[in-house]
């Protein structure tokens, strides 16, 4: 038995010490393989996929170095049927391979014949694929790339995508740091990025990961397509763009609602692309008819089905794909990981806040207690509106006013889900109010002068929820959500978190309404903060109002 | 002394070569036989000679089977022509055995030997009687030798078309006298042709030595920290699999046995595939921790309870010695083959399970350096146990030895680890107890409420925290969640939130985050705020005046009022009663029904079950002509064969002297009219026992009840019941 910071679960799960000495070590030796789940204060959780391990085998380990690894740093004994297990499931990646042909495009190639019988013998694989050339090749459907990939990965047998990518049409593409520096670990990602062809970097929110974007497509050189949430966040990223990269404005094109420009570096919203016409999405072919060399795909854990399948059709252009968080509630994870491709990059949020690129933060929920009038109401109101009603109710806007006058030095971001509760938080609040239907131009508008700190308070719908670069908003001030939505809630809290000049703790303040499902909720949607290591504090409503928090 | 039989021969044995036989041959002295005849009757008995000849390997068998070939007396030169030089190290070991004996002009075998190891054997027809050219042989023509080529390694018969037309191959044989006429279409190959053909020998290839045991060589350091990993695995395992089922037991099958369902669900439970889980209850079961009761119920017993207290070494031997000895095999559950085979159920007996499994331990143990593969195991099996009875050595059997020595830890990544040796060698494995990790009695608390037990929990530390947590993750450490519903049912048990926090604080090791706290807090706040609860009838009031007053009017005492609102009573009475009792002491109480109507006036009531009008005595229909002249009938017949039974029992009353006589129903008017008007009078009655003997009896009655007559026998002086159907008269004295 030796002495070390990782303890292998049979379940597949690895518990990682983080306060013993050698975890740091361990941690990074883990990393390739092994998916961090939750990353609390003591206990650190990963755990063995099929997929983490398929993608450490995609970034070249093998399963003799994981076995190495978790023998090594294991406090008890290793299970030895789980390392027969990690050693099969690893061989299983790779025993196929799709790869360019000069004669027939593309082709199936094997190392295990036994294989591609069972695999060629599958319903779902069989029309894809074309006339068997020997023993241990078959010719595949060119435009079957991306289906075959996703059949096979559903089959256990993922298929290790070797056929290279089109080049695009060439693009010159530099970064241009003057002022600035790329951070070690967006540099890491790009890289990781460029070396595995396609795949997905996950980077906590507010740290940078619209630089490593810049960066991929200073790597790719070549006209990029940019899929992004909507259309503030198109904006931004041309700003960002334009102040990072040597793109001038001249080549960067957005096609979104407003606008259909299509340039070397076109910036499109999901919502455009999806939008249907008379039944057939009528913006999809923007992913052909121009030769693209790379497609970025930021908050990939969102992108929309149709997308997907349209993607699939595309397996020969780079794909990069960047977000917060893998978790998708809709558990489409595979898909992620056959269409876009493996993961490349991946670090926990505390490690990017202990590097101080994001700004430390202190998430706090407080309770308020609802008057007893409104606890009867909500006793009796109809099980759909309950949240609705809990929620919203008057007691919470003496809180956010409190709130909001005792960080009155700030720049505050009130964050809600229902629009009157907003309207008559803004009303109350006396300030701006940003939602669904005010223009974008007002949208802009408000957003600068809150940038600026001409405005220091702003109440905001979930249009604000992803890609808005607010980087002075020091607090916000959550007062309702998408029911129990963990993603939501960590792109909130990543509203805040751009590191501040003065290097201040940013507030996450969720107010919540006691003993109601709103309480219920909550707890839901902090699962993925507490479990990226955000420990939240409780605190009464009362202990505001005499400003003891 | 001459030898003429082998009991001659066993006479003649000093006692050390009788010892050797008998460590050999222990049925020879169980019982110990009374002579040496018999002893001799027994060594030549098939069954003991059976069981000798199946702890024989290879290369011994193959020299006994050539002794038996050899027409007695023989010589050991005779032996080792046909076998190998080598064969006369072995005879003397089967003289030891008692499977040869020499006498005077050689060796000799017990007579019931041949049968014993079959008609054919090695594939050997019977010996011809004619002097053979074997010369011959060798100019075989090719027809002929065709033939021979297909007949020589057995078996000896050849089916051919008609023995009187037979091809030209068989008529040169047959006229050779190398193949002998046996029936109608069958001929047969005799033993001289045969192993002349063998090139003198008599079979195919001579293994002289035991196969070696191929396999992996794995590093010993590495074998034993797998192997005290699964030993302190299968002892979570059990320990989880028998808490598992003492919450929610699993019924058996009507057939015996665990159903799929189950054994699905504790196979998910402990996530291990289902032959594993079959495997760990079977040996929970033979180790008596679990058993199923008489309500077809699976169930730890009290021996599991004893178990947990023991060190792990001491649970350890218990499962693995009771697995070690027995003759089921779990490995059988969920085949294609034996789809019907339950774990726990009564079909997984196979005679040769254990010694099966004893060999192929034995042989991992000698190969204590390498996780040896399964093939190489079982030839080297093979050749240690060549005539397994009943269906010899199964390779199915030796591959599950294998993979459960390796769940149990005897075995670490295959290979024996020295638990598992001391364990064979019959230690008391104690040096488990310090090689297994040491239990903790911390937790840490993380605040997304879950806690971490850092290695294996102590047990009382693990039990509570089992009440007030969900284990997440097993293994080395355990994973273990909080939420609302875990939280309840520790308050369920009895916990309060404060001893909650307190054992909380107490056992981690990290401050307790504050979201848990609240948790528990908000969760023990609302614990217990419903109460449900049964009672008989309720008093009900707007005005909590009146109710103070009932309370208190000590007349109504006998209520047994209790106060659950201030508007409410509850009472053990039922309604009707209460109301009269309130009725009584002044109140004017009113009814309510279940949804709270009133009940005015007496009500009109309606029976809830259906119409059961009685039977009608009264006026009979007046009969027509026909009923009453069979009814006449009937009467005649009936009075007629009774007189008969009457003077048959007079005559037989007179035979049998002074018992009396009477019907049942007689005894019955007698006794009740004795009763009524003659109490204290005495009677003789005549009382048949279970075996129809009667006896008589001198009783006085005290009463009838149920077909029974209560009364007080003379003879006994004792009250005395006597059913009625047995008393065959009754007489006044």
């Amino acid at each position: 038995m030796t002495d070390g910071p990782l303890i292998v679960q049979s379940d597949k799960t690895l518990l990682l010490d983080v306060d013993h000495a050698l975890s740091t070590e361990c941690r990074r030796a883990i990393a390739p393989f092994a998916e961090l789940e939750r990353s609390p204060e003591h206990i650190h959780t990963y755990r063995l996929t099929n997929l983490g391990l398929w993608n450490a085998r995609a970034a070249g380990h093998d399963a003799e170095l994981v076995i190495d690894t978790l023998i090594k740093y294991s406090r008890y004994a290793v299970p030895h049927s789980l390392l027969v297990d990690i050693a099969e499931t690893m061989s299983r990646y790779g025993r196929l391979r799709l790869e360019a042909d000069p004669v027939h495009g593309l082709i199936l190639v094997t190392t295990d014949t036994g294989v591609l019988e069972e695999v060629i013998r599958a319903k779902k694989i069989a029309p894809l694929l074309g006339v068997r050339i020997d023993k241990e090749t078959i010719a595949v459907h060119p435009s079957q790339r991306g289906q075959i990939k996703q059949s096979l990965l559903r089959l256990g047998w993922p298929a290790e995508d070797f056929a290279g990518y089109v080049d695009g049409q060439a693009h010159e593409i530099e970064l241009k740091q003057d002022g600035w520096k790329i951070r070690q670990y967006q540099e890491h990602a790009a890289e990781g990025f460029f070396h595995g062809g396609s795949g997905v970097v996950v980077l906590p929110c507010g740290a940078g990961k619209t630089i490593v974007g810049a960066a991929a497509m200073a790597q790719v050189k070549a006209t990029t397509l940019i899929l992004v949430t909507n259309t503030i966040a198109a904006r931004q990223w041309r700003d960002e763009l334009l102040k990072r990269t040597t793109l001038t404005e001249d080549e960067i094109g957005e096609y979104s609602g407003a606008k259909k420009e299509i340039r070397p570096v076109t910036i499109a919203t999901y919502q455009v692309m999806t939008k249907k016409k008379n039944g057939v999405y009528a913006h999809l072919d923007l992913f052909d008819t121009h030769d693209w060399g790379l497609i970025i795909y930021d908050e990939v854990h969102l992108l929309p089905a149709p997308i997907f399948r349209f993607t699939a059709d595309i397996q020969s252009r780079r794909r990069l794909g960047l977000t917060a968080t893998l978790v998708r509630e809709d558990g489409m994870e595979g898909e992620v990981f056959s269409l876009i491709g493996p993961k490349r990059f991946d670090v926990p949020w505390k490690e990017i806040e202990a590097q101080g690129y994001i700004a430390p933060a202190e998430c706090i929920e407080v309770r308020v207690n609802l008057t007893e009038a409104e606890r009867l109401s909500y006793a009796t109101a109809e099980p759909e509106e309950r949240y609705r009603y809990c929620a919203t109710t008057r007691t919470k806007r003496n809180v956010v006013e409190e709130l909001v006058a005792h960080h009155a030095g700030d720049q505050v971001l009130v964050i809600g889900q229902y629009i009157d509760q907003l309207d008559d938080l803004s009303e109350t609040l006396g300030v701006p109010l940003i939602k669904g239907d005010t223009p974008q131009k007002e949208r802009e508008r408000l957003f600068a002068a809150f940038r600026t700190g001409e405005i220091t308070c702003l109440v905001v719908s979930k249009v604000a929820n992803f890609s808005v670069d607010l980087p002075e908003a020091t607090i916000a001030i959550q007062v309702s959500g998408a029911f129990g939505s963990r993603q939501e809630e960590a792109q909130r809290l990543g509203r805040i978190l751009r590191p501040k000049a003065d290097g201040r703790t940013a507030k996450f303040y969720s107010v919540v309404s006691r003993d109601t499902i709103d309480q219920d909720f909550a707890q839901n949607r902090q699962r993925f903060l507490a479990e990226q290591g955000y420990s939240y504090r409780i605190i009464d409503a009362d202990d505001v109002f005499q400003g003891k928090f | 002394m001459e030898i003429r039989s082998f009991a001659d021969y066993l006479r003649g044995l000093d006692d050390a070569a009788l010892i050797s036989i008998f460590t050999y041959r222990p049925d020879l002295v169980t019982p110990v036989p009374p002579d040496i005849a018999s002893l001799a009757a027994r060594a030549s008995s098939a069954p003991s000679l059976a069981r000798a000849i199946d702890a024989l390997n290879q290369w011994q068998l193959h020299v006994l089977e050539v002794c038996v070939i050899l027409d007695e007396p023989f010589s050991e030169k005779e032996v080792a022509a046909l076998t190998d030089k080598s064969a006369l190290f072995v005879i003397p070991g089967l003289i030891e055995r008692g499977l040869l004996y020499a006498d005077k002009d050689g060796l000799r075998s017990p007579t019931t030997l041949k049968d014993v190891l079959g008609n054919e054997i090695a594939g050997l027809g019977p010996a011809s009687m004619a002097k053979l050219k074997l010369k011959k042989l060798d100019e075989v023509p090719a027809a002929s030798k065709k033939v021979l080529d297909a007949m020589v390694w057995g078996p000896p018969r050849g089916t051919i078309g008609d023995i009187k037309k037979p091809g030209a191959g068989v008529q040169w044989l047959l006229d050779e006298g190398f193949l002998i006429p046996f029936n109608q279409q069958t001929v047969v190959l005799p033993r001289e042709v045969a192993i002349y053909l063998r090139g003198n020998k008599v079979h195919r290839a001579i293994a002289t030595s035991q196969p070696s045991v191929e396999g992996v060589k794995r590093d010993s350091r590495n074998v034993q920290l797998a192997s005290i990993a699964n030993i302190s695995t299968f002892l979570r395992w059990t320990e989880e699999i028998l808490n598992f089922w003492a919450q929610e037991p699993a019924s058996a099958l009507r057939s015996g046995g665990l159903g799929v369902r189950d054994l699905k669900e504790i196979s998910l439970h402990l996530g291990v595939d289902e032959s594993c889980a079959a495997f760990i209850a079977e040996v929970s079961y033979l180790a008596g921790l679990l058993t199923i009761d008489p309500d077809d119920r699976i169930l730890p017993t009290h021996q599991f309870d004893i178990w947990l207290m023991q060190s792990p070494s001491a649970r350890w031997l218990t499962l693995v010695s009771a697995w070690y000895a027995s003759s089921r095999l779990s490995g059988l559950v969920g085949r294609e083959s034996s789809k019907n085979v339950a774990p726990l159920g009564p079909e997984l007996d196979r005679s040769s399970a254990a010694s099966t499994r004893r060999l192929t331990l034995s042989l991992l143990n000698e190969n204590s350096e390498i996780a040896p593969d399964i093939d190489s195991l079982f030839s080297s099996a093979l050749w240690l146990a060549p005539l397994k009875r009943s269906g010899g050595l199964q390779k199915d059997y030796i591959s599950f030895t294998v993979r459960e020595a390796e769940w149990l830890g005897i075995t670490g990544q295959g290979v024996i680890s020295r638990y598992g040796a001391d364990f064979l060698a019959g230690g008391d494995c104690e040096s488990i107890n310090g090689d297994l990790p040491k239990p903790v009695d911390h937790i840490l608390i993380q605040s997304d409420n879950t806690a971490i037990a850092p290695g294996p929990l102590e047990h009382e530390v693990a039990q509570e925290l089992a009440l007030i947590a969900d284990v997440e993750s097993r293994g080395g450490a355990t994973v273990f969640r909080f939420s609302e519903s875990s939280i309840r049912r520790g308050l369920d048990h009895g916990r309060t939130g404060e001893e909650i926090s307190k054992f909380l604080a107490k056992t981690s090791k990290t401050p307790m985050p504050q979201p848990l706290e609240y948790l528990i807090a908000d969760v023990a706040k609302k614990h217990g705020k419903l109460r449900v609860g049964n009672t008989a009838s309720f008093i009900r009031c707007e005005d909590s005046t009146l109710i103070t007053q009932i309370l208190g009017d000590k007349r109504l005492d006998v209520l047994g009022l209790r106060k659950i609102a201030p508007e409410v009573l509850i009472c053990g009475h039922d309604a009707a009663e209460a109301m009269n009792i309130l009725r009584s002491c002044g109140y004017l109480p009113a009814g309510e029904d279940s949804r709270g109507l009133l009940l005015s006036g007496p009500r009109i009531q309606r029976a809830q079950t259906k119409a059961r009008p009685p039977r009608v005595i009264g006026e009979y229909d007046r009969l027509d002509e026909g009923q009453i002249e069979s009814a006449l009938r009937a009467l005649r017949t009936g009075e007629k064969s009774s007189r008969k039974q009457s003077t048959m029992r007079n005559i037989a009353t007179e035979a049998l002297g002074s018992l009396p006589r009477t019907t049942a129903n007689e005894t019955l008017d007698l006794l009740s009219d004795y009763l009524q008007n003659q109490p204290s009078k005495s009677l003789s009655i005549g009382y048949a026992d279970n075996n129809g003997l009667v006896s008589h009896r001198i009783i006085d009655p005290l009463k009838l009840s149920a077909g029974s007559l209560i009364a007080r026998d003379h003879a006994t002086g004792e009250v005395q019941t006597f059913r009625i159907a047995r008393i065959t008269g009754v007489a006044a004295l």
